[in-house]
């Protein structure tokens, strides 16, 4: 019974991309100090605006857009409740997990039952109809070249640019940063609404591309996962990226095996990137030098300009 | 002229009172306009969202078993919170009091008698500690943050109860459902009121008040506890072990999150689910913070949530909406209070635009 | 307080005995049934519980004046189950019909204490005191399904995603690769387990991983649109196994059956109008007043293969064919069904292994 690669590694691809947008998402989010545990709900939310305007306009696209926006906009509640009000982030963040998924069950349900009529042709723009690369469009949805892009740039973003160092800047010690002359609040509030416009992508995804479809009980957790994720990056974009795809790929390889006739405790094989989350997390915790290296020093505290 | 929040002397006591009720009725307004929306009579819905929950005797029964756990688990991870622990792992130290209770009442249930109950609480409690003492170990040893290790312990437990409910504890008599046969008799809390199903663990949730009202408000470890969640620094000076804190701040959440765990399948459930938590474990940090850290508080957060959860299920049977209005709501009362709450510590102040005055906090 | 007087004892033995023959209670003239519906899941997941909201749909138009329906969904907490049933019949809903196993245990605790309300609980084990049980024969639907898939199938090899391996889904694949390999002995199905009731994303990739093993026939149960819609982007058969799915999957959906409980539904409305009402076990399969109904098919669809598939079908309906008819060998091949046996129903009801050429494994229990 051999496998064949190229399916597992397409379908890793597949699971692993809202991973990816709504990682990278928060990753940004969390190097502004920002700690936002709304992803889940966010994702929710997303994928019932983004299958709401695609099946109304047969537009993908302005699909990813509303999601984005509507992404974006609880983020916003999120950012004035934890940054300008200094609400302990953690209760807002569970709020807005809670409110989130209410929100998406309850605007969703005219949409219940409907599917989505997918059309990688359409989808992909045109570029599926390239000489040589077009075919590479249909296999791939172009919704995962983006994911590519969209890391591309926050790398280059976090480890090339001035506002990149900025945000780091501010994530690292708010204080200095303020004292310095950035702007924390503001630049906090940015990466929290880019967060959560990346997880009304992430959500999009789900309804749109993956499933073609609205349910209740069609994000199932991805966003929690998203969450334990940039903590298994240590909050590095690359890592961040292969850890989507380990994390996506740990279900769809436990799937394979299935077929193939391999039984595996499949309750294991899904624990094992929470255990293997903790073990980098203390790794990195024990020494103090590696501890600054990674993890954002002001991550879920208040920023208080008054010091 | 702009609107500023200026930082206030003192935090106002007024506000730290009134701030819940502008939240509730905030919370009301909202509710009329979505039932208003639905082409339903806002006010009378309103009355019959918030009052048919407590009808009748059985059902004020229903609310006291849902509020139980909220409140104790609230009550225990307050303890933490307000030594600046912060322990989101709620759920899975839950989760593990249903594995070490279950695992004690399918295993002794059927041939033990009246001690197999205490047994399974105390086992719940061990569960839960245990659970909970991994985070805190990593955190005193290897300076893990508790927020991320305790969050990722809630995975591990639910699929560990999973792979059991799938497997070695299945019913035999379960057609193969993902469900562990029922729990005997002797496992179970007997009902205190005949025709409800309220039952003695709404005790141990009004004990774990008590207690956690004498440990913050009277004793000596409570005070070293918020000295270290003010400032770590004093705490320190003050010669107050930060470790310490940590240990007991874990321990009380998840002793009181095991415990909470053997009452739902001592309680209501009856049975091992895999979906034995209704995800108790993080609603009880909302809880925590809607009861202001405050045992006394919590008590009657837990009453409003646990309201919440059941006028959900009126807003379905009697109103024709959805039951995820239960969330909406949840979430726009947690919003509203956590609004509010910024009165206590700002007054707000129209200004001119020109010059700020010191000391106003950024505005928006 | 165990103090049970001559009188009282009298009184309640009667009680009993009334309930037991006239099947209490019986509606005034003119008032309105009113029946109760609790969904485990979202009426949204257009697989299972969608399937079950279809049913008091039906209902509702066989008696639109005469009954009236509560619904409430997403009651995914058993902790909750309880309290809305008894909440139900309190308001006077005098039938309660739950939609999956898992809220059988509390109703078989409640139905008795309750006689005010009849109970029908799908998927149970047996009936008891006041709680009637009903359950489709899924078999007899995958059998058929099943010639198609061993007709088509060019790879011999079949795909099948299941839920959980309750023993609904383990007698539908058995009887799925029994209905192929009549027709087609070299055929074998790959079974992967999603271990999730509603994860449409997973039942996505799950199909992909039965294709990659060369798997060109889907089916799976129970089912949502999301499981023939990743086939038909892989260009290969679905097929609608306890649902129709032609209105999502519109090309690549080979064949369906639906499983259709309106006739569950109307009869126990029906009966207790009449007051005739009385705990009954059903168990049914194809054919008239059946809770299996085989729905659409392909234009694809070979008309020599339609036509085996009605000829088994009408002999499953006359009871000359029986799905679980000797020899069957289980993986291990051992025989569990000698030639010219039948498996009795309990066996079926229970099934905890699988048919020889399934490769897939249960979860150890």
């Amino acid at each position: 019974m051999g496998f064949d690669l190229l399916p597992i590694l397409l379908s890793t691809l597949i699971a692993g991309t809202p991973l990816v947008y709504a990682g990278l998402g928060e990753l940004i989010t969390e190097r502004a100090g920002v700690l936002n545990m709304g992803v889940e709900g966010t994702m929710v939310t997303g994928a019932v605006v983004a299958f709401a305007v695609a099946l109304t306009t047969g537009n993908l696209w302005l699909g990813v857009l509303a999601a984005m926006a509507a992404g974006a906009l609880l983020s916003l509640l999120f950012a004035v409740l934890a940054i300008s009000f200094r609400a302990n982030q953690l209760a807002v963040g569970l709020a807005m997990t809670i409110f989130g998924t209410g929100l998406g069950s309850y605007l969703g349900r005219p949409y219940v039952g409907m599917a989505l009529v997918q059309d990688a042709t359409q989808a992909g723009g045109g570029l599926a109809q390239l000489p040589v690369i077009g075919p590479l469009f249909s296999a791939v949805h172009p919704l995962i070249w983006l994911s590519w892009i969209l890391f591309a740039a926050v790398w280059y973003f976090l480890a090339r640019s001035r506002a990149g160092l900025a945000l780091r800047a501010v994530g690292e010690a708010p204080t200095s940063a303020h004292a310095i002359g950035y702007p924390v609040v503001r630049i906090r509030y940015w990466a929290t609404l880019f967060g959560g416009a990346m997880s009304g992508i992430a959500g999009a995804y789900m309804s749109t591309v993956y499933a073609s479809l609205w349910t209740e009980g069609l994000i199932a957790g991805r966003g929690w996962i998203a969450v334990a994720l940039v903590v298994f990056a240590t909050w590095r974009p690359e890592r961040c990226i292969a850890g989507a795809y380990l994390f996506g790929g740990a279900t769809m390889a436990q799937l394979f095996a299935q077929s193939a006739g391999i039984g595996l405790p499949s309750e294991l094989m899904s624990a094992l990137p929470y255990l293997a989350t903790i073990v980098v997390l203390v790794l990195i915790s024990r020494d103090a030098s590696l501890m600054r290296l990674s993890v954002p020093a002001s991550l879920g505290k208040p920023f208080n300009p008054q010091g | 002229m702009s609107i500023r929040f200026e930082l206030r002397a003192q935090p106002s006591r007024t506000m730290v009172w009134l701030s819940p009720i502008i939240a509730i009725t905030l919370t009301c307004c909202v509710a009329m306009v979505i039932f208003a929306l639905a082409g339903l009579e806002p006010v009378s819905a309103l009355a019959t969202f918030i009052f048919s929950p407590l009808a009748d005797l059985y059902s004020v029964g229903e609310l006291l078993i849902k509020a139980a756990p909220l409140v104790l688990i609230a009550v225990g991870l307050a303890v933490g919170f307000r030594a600046g622990v912060w322990n989101v792992g709620g759920e899975g130290q839950l989760i593990l009091g249903v594995i070490f209770g279950g695992f004690i009442a399918l295993t002794f249930g059927p041939t033990g008698g009246v001690w197999v109950l205490p047994v399974m609480v105390v086992g719940g409690a061990i569960g839960g500690a245990i659970w909970a003492g991994i985070p805190a170990f990593l955190r005193t040893h290897f300076n893990a943050s508790e927020i991320l290790t305790s969050l990722m312990l809630n995975y591990v437990a639910q699929l560990w109860l999973s792979y059991l409910i799938f497997g070695p504890w299945r019913d035999p008599a379960g057609f193969n459902f993902p469900q562990s046969a029922p729990l005997a008799p002797s496992a179970l809390f007997p009902t205190l009121i005949d025709g409800t199903r309220a039952n003695a663990s709404i005790l141990i949730a009004l004990v774990a008040v008590g207690l956690g009202w004498a440990l913050m408000s009277k004793s000596f470890v409570g005070f070293q506890l918020k000295v270290t969640g003010l400032s770590e620094g004093a705490a320190k000076y003050a010669g107050f072990s930060a470790k310490r804190a940590v240990w007991i701040g874990m321990l009380a959440g998840g002793v009181a999150a095991g415990i909470a765990g053997v009452g739902e399948i001592a309680g209501p459930l009856g049975q091992i689910f895999p979906t034995a938590s209704p995800g108790y474990g993080y609603a009880a940090i909302i809880v925590a913070f809607l009861g202001r850290l405050n045992p006394i508080g919590i008590l009657f957060s837990g009453l409003l949530m646990s309201l919440l959860y059941l006028s959900g299920d009126v807003a379905q049977m009697s109103l024709g909406l959805p039951s995820s209005i239960t969330g909406l709501f949840q979430g726009t009362l947690l919003f509203f209070l956590l609004t509010a709450d910024v009165l206590i510590h700002y007054r707000l102040r129209a200004t001119s635009a020109a010059g700020a005055p010191k000391g106003a906090a950024n505005g928006l | 307080m165990f103090n049970i007087s001559r009188r009282n004892f009298i009184k309640g033995a009667a009680a009993t005995a009334m309930l037991g023959s006239t099947g209490l209670p019986v509606l005034a003239a003119g008032e309105k049934l009113k029946v109760g519906v609790i969904h485990m899941g979202a009426i949204s997941d257009t697989g299972w519980e969608y399937f079950q909201a279809q049913a008091w749909r039906a209902l509702q138009a066989q008696y639109p004046d005469q009954v009236e329906v509560t619904v409430l969904e997403n009651i995914a907490q058993i902790q909750d189950c309880e309290r809305l049933f008894r909440q139900l019949s309190t308001q006077g809903h005098k039938l309660l019909f739950g939609t999956t196993f898992s809220q059988y245990a509390s109703l078989k605790k409640l139905a008795p204490t309750l006689p005010n309300s009849h109970f029908e609980s799908c998927a149970g084990i047996d009936s008891s005191e006041n709680l009637g049980v009903f359950e489709g024969k899924h078999h007899e639907g995958t059998y058929l399904t099943g010639i198609a898939a061993g007709r088509m199938t060019k790879s011999n090899v079949l795909g099948w995603v299941g839920a959980f391996p309750v023993p609904q889904v383990i007698y539908s694949l058995n009887a799925f690769l029994l209905g192929a390999r009549s027709v087609n002995p070299e055929v074998v199905l790959k079974v992967v387990w999603a271990n999730a009731w509603v994860d449409p994303a997973k039942e996505k990739d799950a199909v992909a991983a039965l294709v990659s093993q060369g798997a060109d026939v889907i089916s799976g149960s129970p089912n949502t649109p999301v499981q023939g819609l990743a086939a038909e982007e892989k260009g290969i058969w679905s097929i609608g196994s306890t649902g129709d799915f032609s209105a999502y999957v519109k090309k690549g959906q080979l064949v369906s059956f639906e499983l259709d409980w309106s006739a569950a539904h109307i009869e126990a409305a029906k009966a207790v109008l009449e007051g005739t009402w009385a705990p009954t076990n059903r168990w049914r399969g194809l054919g008239e007043g059946g809770f299996v109904k085989m729905t659409s098919s392909s234009p694809d669809l070979p008309a020599s293969v339609a036509a085996e598939m009605a000829t088994a079908e009408a002999a499953i309906i006359a009871g000359t064919l029986n799905p679980f008819a000797g020899p069957i060998k289980d993986q291990a091949g051992v025989e569990r069904v000698a030639a010219g046996a039948v498996l009795p129903d309990n066996d079926i009801k229970g099934m905890t292994w699988l048919v020889e050429g399934v490769q897939g494994t249960l979860p150890s229990a």
